[in-house]
C-alpha cells in the first residue's frame, strides 16, 4: 500500500503528515489530534495558532524526535522510518532551530557549538573547520566566534543557534518562533537571514505569532488549532476570513485591514487583489488619484 | 566563578598553547607540594603572579581579591595545627583555662606557616591556569592526556550548565525579592527552599529539552566538538623548561640540605 502512495505522491510535496496523533506522557489531552497537512518544496510557510495548538509538537515529529502515536509522516513521498540510520539522514535533512537558544546551545564556545552537527554527520575535522568558518561568515558572527556561549547576547545566541542547523545543510529549515524575545534589530537580522536561506532554495517553515510579518513573508500559512490543522492557504485568503481569525484569536494584518477599509470607502477599486506589501498598496492609491 | 571565567577571555596569554600553560602550572604545583618550602613558595607566588598580572594583564586588584579567597579558608584550616589543648604548656604561647592550656609550639607555628605558603603558592599555579586558559582549552589538553571521554563530556556539560542554572536561580530570586519573598527570616527560608526545589525541577526539564535538541542534530552518544589549538612557541617551551629545571634543582637542594625553610 505504501508503494502505491509513493507512486502517487506529487513531486512538489516535500513533507506530508497524515492523521497524526500524539499525547505527551502523563497528559490527558492529546497535543496532536488528527493533524494532516502538506508542505511544498521551496515554499515559505508560516505556522500560526495559539500556544498549545501543537506547532512545536508537530515540529518535533518532523525530524523524528517524537514518534506519533498513530498516523504517518512522509518525506519525499516515503513514509518515515525510525531505524537509527533513517533517523540520522532525516535529521540532517530536516533542521530545527529551537525557540530558546539556551535550551539548544550546549557547548562552551561558539565554534565548538557549531561544529557539533557536521562532526556527527561524519565530516572530517578539516572539512568541519572550513564549514564552521563559512557559516560564521555567512551569518556575520565571526567576531563572537571566540566567545563562550554564555557571554553572548540573546540575539547573538539566536544567530548561533541558526548557524548550528544551517551548517548541516538541511533541505527544510524549521524555526520555532525565531523572533521570540529578540530586539527589533536582531528580529530584522534574523528575518533577513531567513530570506537569504529561502533564496538558496531551502524550504522554510516558521512558527510565528506576528501576523504582519507572516502576511508579508509567507507563501502559505498553516493554521493550527487544538492539535489539528484548521486551514492551509495563502495569507490573503486566510487573513480575509474574519470568522476564522476570531476562532483562532488572530488579528488581521494591518495592511489588509487598511486595504479593506479603503475598498469599502470607495477609495480604491473593489476589483483589486489584496496587496502583497505596502508598496503595492501605495501604487493602488496613486493609480486611483491619477484616474 | 563567573568573574574568573570572564577574565580568561581577556587574558593576553589566552592564545598561548594550552598544553604549555597546563604543563607549567602542573609542574610548578608539584614542585611546591614536594618541597613544602617557604622559599620555593614565595618564588612560585612571585613568578605566577608576575605572569598573570604583568604578562596576562589580569587587573592586579582582581588578582589580589581572588588570592584572598583561599587565605581565609587556609587560616581556619591551619588553626588546628597552630593551637593545641594540652595539660602542659608549649613553647610559643599558652593560655591557662582551668587545669588545661590553650597552647602552641614554635614548631607548630612554623609548620602552619609553611603549609599556608605552600597552599597559597599551589593555588596561584591553578589561578595562573584558570585565569589565562578558557575551560574548553583545558578540556582539550585533558583529551590529549587520554582522560576518558565520558568524564570530559560531563565536565563540558557541567561547565555550560553551571551558568544556565545560576541564571535560573538568580531569576527566581529576583522575582521572589520583587514580591517581598525575603521580608522576614521565615519567609526568606521558605523562598529559598522554593527556589532550590524549582531550580531542581527546571534543570531536570532542561536536561530533557537539551537531549531533544542534541538528538535533532544527530547526536550519537558522544559529544564531538572541534578543538582549537594554538601553535607551540619554541621560546616559550625553552623558558618553561629552564624555569622548571631551576625550580626542581632548588627543590632538590633544599631537600638534600635538610633546610627547614
Amino acid at each position: 500500500m505504501n508503494q502505491k502512495k509513493t507512486l502517487k505522491e506529487n513531486p512538489e510535496i516535500l513533507l506530508r503528515a497524515e492523521n497524526l496523533y500524539y499525547t505527551y506522557e502523563g497528559e490527558d489531552s492529546p497535543a496532536l489530534n488528527g493533524l494532516s497537512l502538506t508542505i511544498k518544496r521551496g515554499k515559505k510557510i508560516a505556522c500560526m495558532g495559539s500556544n498549545g495548538s501543537g506547532k512545536t509538537t508537530f515540529f518535533l515529529c518532523c525530524n523524528g524526535i517524537h514518534r506519533p502515536d498513530s498516523g504517518t509522516l512522509y518525506y519525499n513521498g516515503k513514509p518515515f522510518g525510525y531505524a537509527k540510520k533513517e533517523l540520522l539522514s532525516l535529521r540532517q535533512k530536516v533542521g530545527i532551530v529551537f525557540q530558546d537558544p539556551d535550551r539548544q546551545l550546549f557547548a562552551a564556545s561558539v565554534k565548538q557549538e557549531i561544529s557539533f552537527g557536521p562532526l556527527n554527520l561524519g565530516c572530517s575535522e578539516e572539512e568541519t573547520r572550513r564549514k564552521v568558518s563559512a557559516v560564521l561568515k555567512e551569518l556575520d558572527i565571526t567576531p563572537c566566534s571566540h566567545k563562550p556561549t554564555y557571554a553572548l547576547s540573546g540575539g547573538q545566541k539566536k544567530l548561533v543557534s541558526i548557524a548550528d542547523i544551517l551548517i548541516m545543510e538541511p533541505e527544510i529549515l524549521i524555526l520555532d518562533e525565531p523572533a521570540a524575545a529578540l530586539d527589533p534589530f536582531y528580529t530584522e537580522t534574523v528575518y533577513k537571514i531567513i530570506d537569504r536561506i529561502t533564496e538558496q532554495g531551502i524550504t522554510v517553515m516558521m512558527a510565528t505569532h506576528d501576523v504582519n510579518h507572516a502576511y508579508l513573508w509567507a507563501d502559505e500559512i498553516l493554521l493550527f488549532h487544538e492539535g489539528r490543522q484548521l486551514k492551509q492557504g495563502t495569507p490573503d485568503e486566510l487573513f480575509s476570513d474574519e470568522l476564522l481569525l476570531k476562532k483562532t484569536h488572530l488579528a488581521q494584518p494591518m495592511l489588509l485591514t487598511i486595504f479593506h477599509h479603503l475598498q469599502s470607502e470607495g477609495m480604491i477599486s473593489k476589483k483589486l487583489r489584496a496587496p502583497k506589501n505596502i508598496e503595492e498598496l501605495k501604487s493602488y492609491l496613486s493609480q486611483h488619484k491619477d484616474s | 566563578m563567573i568573574m574568573s571565567d570572564k577574565l580568561c577571555y581577556y587574558s593576553k596569554l589566552r592564545y598561548v598553547n594550552a598544553t604549555e600553560k597546563f604543563l607549567f602550572s602542573v609542574l610548578t604545583l608539584t614542585a611546591c607540594i614536594l618541597s613544602r618550602s617557604i622559599i620555593i613558595a614565595f618564588l612560585v607566588l612571585a613568578v605566577t603572579g608576575i605572569l598573570t598580572v604583568y604578562k596576562g594583564k589580569i587587573p592586579l586588584s582582581r588578582y589580589i581579591k581572588l588570592m584572598t579567597v583561599p587565605i581565609v579558608f587556609l587560616f581556619l584550616g591551619t588553626l588546628a595545627i597552630f593551637v593545641n589543648v594540652s595539660e602542659t604548656p608549649l613553647d610559643a604561647f599558652a593560655f591557662p583555662i582551668g587545669s588545661y592550656y590553650i597552647t602552641g609550639s614554635v614548631q607548630g607555628l612554623f609548620h602552619g606557616i609553611q603549609l599556608i605558603c605552600t597552599a597559597l603558592a599551589s593555588t596561584s599555579c591553578l589561578y595562573f591556569l584558570s585565569l589565562n586558559t578558557p575551560v574548553t582549552d583545558i578540556l582539550n589538553v585533558l583529551r590529549k592526556l587520554h582522560v576518558p571521554a565520558l568524564i570530559l563530556e560531563l565536565m563540558l556539560l557541567i561547565y555550560r550548565y553551571i551558568f544556565v542554572i545560576i541564571h535560573l536561580a538568580s531569576d527566581i530570586t529576583v522575582s521572589q525579592n520583587s514580591r517581598l519573598g525575603n521580608i522576614r527570616p521565615s519567609t526568606a527560608k521558605k523562598s529559598f527552599a522554593a527556589m532550590v526545589s524549582s531550580v531542581f525541577i527546571l534543570s531536570v526539564r532542561r536536561s530533557g529539552e537539551l537531549y531533544d535538541a542534541l538528538e535533532a542534530r544527530c547526536y550519537n552518544g558522544t559529544l564531538q566538538v572541534l578543538s582549537e589549538d594554538y601553535p607551540v612557541k619554541i621560546s616559550e617551551i625553552l623558558s618553561i623548561a629552564a624555569f622548571e629545571i631551576l625550580l626542581y634543582l632548588a627543590v632538590i637542594v633544599i631537600r638534600v640540605s635538610g633546610g627547614t625553610l
